[in-house]
């Protein structure tokens, strides 16, 4: 009777954690975005203007005027974006593997890998369109200084990924060769290179996409491709053509994204798990270094 | 005994297939197109060290460079829009990043807007929606403010939809099997597990903004990358030099820290 009796008084709770804590986090938080708020002067009115501004300019891109850009070569920019994408790509790719090798911790020695990583993590810092800054007065304006930009952009995360594609091997393999009597080289051709490639060509792939994105933003300082076109469209303020412009690029960089996807979802088949209609976690978790 | 001295006979080698070597072959035809489209110049490699242009970029006028008004100044101004635009961004992206979950979707409707509306947003990139929002709404770094906010909302709804995507169904069912409405059984059965990854990818974010607002000022979206746009104007690559190396000594220990929170977090 008594166990019954207790079932009615409902059982004390257990005590609610202690969150003073939180206010160690939530206060300099607070402090840091009030001060960036006054500091871009961010008032309410300019805020609530905004909306009627960027709505105004909307309607006037409506409709785009996609024969106008068409008679201006806007085509051909777009096509010229992605070749600097794919050039880029390449010289990224070729010149990326033969370091990736000498910087994996698994087959080269810690005095090599150590500078590597160290150039592979300088590359990675700056942005393409400060390396196109500085690369212009050397080039010239025009195509090729992207497509050095974008190259050599490439090279930093194609190398770190291509790194650690290498020390997730087995490392079998190489001892087998080694046990035939091969030399490095011979380990890292026959034991190594088969088991990464299909993992670091996808990664090629995806980096291929990024650096269509990447060239029609060069554009736009002068470095070849779509951006100057655009740039022009809008500081004539020609809001129709702009429009067209931006809608063309929109439709190449989503078709590229789709092609690439699908190709390298065919390369890893069967690696990785993959959604339906999106590209893996696991490149998202390599890009980004979060491992959830 | 005979058997040692005798080799085995080797493995037929697979022929390579007719339509391996079509694709290949289309590939470098297509790469040596675009490698005179782009005007491919392999001499720039070793004709780079002797260029005479080097002569711009050194010395350095470090007097120049440690000023308020030159370097810190919009220094600070792109600390800032990287700091508002993460902020306003990613909390956009929770409530979105939610309805583009299969997981956790009110209805299909929204799940399918929402999806093509960021999948449209993500195919445009960032500097162009700054050059968009300047024409838009000013020059200035209001505009490079708005531009990084719809940028981070656009690719923080991507990272965090996929992980809500990935999330332990289990405890939304058990919420929702016990009469739970749509968005406590959200908020009871799938937040507490994804909220560790929703605040590191907040920061990844994070150190992705306060990359793209250093160039944002080569649009004139503000901060730091106006300076280097003036400058490059006047060819003064020396100053530009001497302004990269600070900004990204900065970058780079804002980064470390970023990174270093974003290990223990997850």
């Amino acid at each position: 009777m008594e166990t019954l009796s207790d079932t009615s008084t409902p059982a004390k709770r257990p005590p609610a954690p202690k969150t003073i804590h939180r206010w160690f986090i939530a206060i300099p938080f607070l402090i840091a975005i009030v001060w960036s708020l006054i500091g871009l002067n961010i008032t309410l009115s300019r805020l609530l203007d905004a909306p009627g501004d960027a709505w105004s300019i909307l309607r006037q891109m409506v409709p785009p005027a996609f024969d106008e850009v068409y008679e201006r070569g806007a085509v051909g920019k777009i096509f010229e974006s992605v070749y600097i994408a794919w050039i880029g790509t390449i010289i990224g790719a070729f010149a990326s593997l033969p370091l990736a090798f000498l910087a994996a911790h698994n087959v080269a020695p810690i005095w090599i890998r150590s500078p590597i990583r160290q150039l592979f993590n300088a590359i990675r810092a700056v942005p393409e369109l400060i390396l196109a800054v500085i690369l212009i007065p050397i080039t010239g304006l025009g195509a090729w200084a992207g497509t050095l930009a974008i190259g050599l952009h490439s090279i930093g995360t194609l190398g770190k990924w291509a790194c650690e594609s290498i020390e997730d091997i087995d490392e079998g393999p190489i001892e087998a060769t080694r046990a035939c009597g091969g030399k490095w080289v011979s380990g890292m051709r026959w034991g190594v290179l088969p088991q990464v490639m299909p993992v670091i060509s996808s990664y090629w792939l995806f980096r291929f996409e990024i650096n269509v994105r990447a060239s029609a933003v060069l554009g736009m300082i002068g470095a070849g491709g779509v951006g100057s076109e655009l740039v022009s469209q809008l500081s004539f303020r020609n809001f129709p053509a702009a429009s067209a412009v931006l809608i063309m690029t929109m439709a190449v960089v989503l078709t590229i994204d789709t092609i690439s996807a699908a190709v390298r979802r065919r390369i890893i088949k069967g690696a990785v798990t993959t959604d339906e209609d999106s590209r893996t976690l696991a490149a998202i978790t390599d890009l980004t270094g979060i491992r959830s | 005994m005979n058997d040692h001295t005798n080799t085995s006979e080797r493995p037929v080698k697979p022929k390579p297939r007719a339509r391996s070597f079509f694709i290949a072959l289309v590939l470098l035809a297509l790469t040596f197109w675009a490698a005179i489209k782009v005007s491919f110049d392999i001499s720039t490699f070793w004709e780079v060290w002797t260029n005479p242009i080097w002569s711009m970029f050194w010395p350095i006028p470090w007097d120049w460079v440690f000023t308020k008004e030159n370097t810190f100044d919009p220094l600070i101004e792109t600390l800032q829009i990287a700091i508002t635009s993460t902020l306003v961004g990613c909390l956009l992206a929770l409530p979105i990043s939610f309805a583009m979950s299969s997981l956790t979707t009110p209805n299909k409707v929204i799940y399918f807007i929402s999806k093509t509306v960021m999948n449209l947003v993500r195919a445009v990139p960032d500097l162009f929606w700054a050059k968009l929002l300047v024409t838009a709404i000013g020059i200035g770094a209001f505009a490079g403010a708005w531009s990084l906010t719809i940028f981070s909302l656009a690719v923080m709804v991507k990272l965090f939809s996929e992980t809500v995507d990935a999330a332990d169904p289990r405890p939304l069912e058990a919420a929702r099997s016990s009469g739970a409405r749509h968005l406590p059984a959200v908020k009871a059965g799938v937040l507490p597990t994804v909220f560790p990854s929703y605040v590191a990818y907040s920061l990844y974010i994070f150190e992705l903004n306060i990359r793209a607002s250093v160039v944002l000022g080569l649009v004139g979206a503000g901060g730091v990358g106006r300076v280097i746009e003036t400058q490059r104007q006047f060819f003064r690559f020396d100053r530009i030099l001497g302004l990269l190396i600070i900004i990204f000594g900065i970058v780079w220990v804002i980064e470390q820290i970023s990174v270093s929170l974003r290990k223990r977090l997850v």
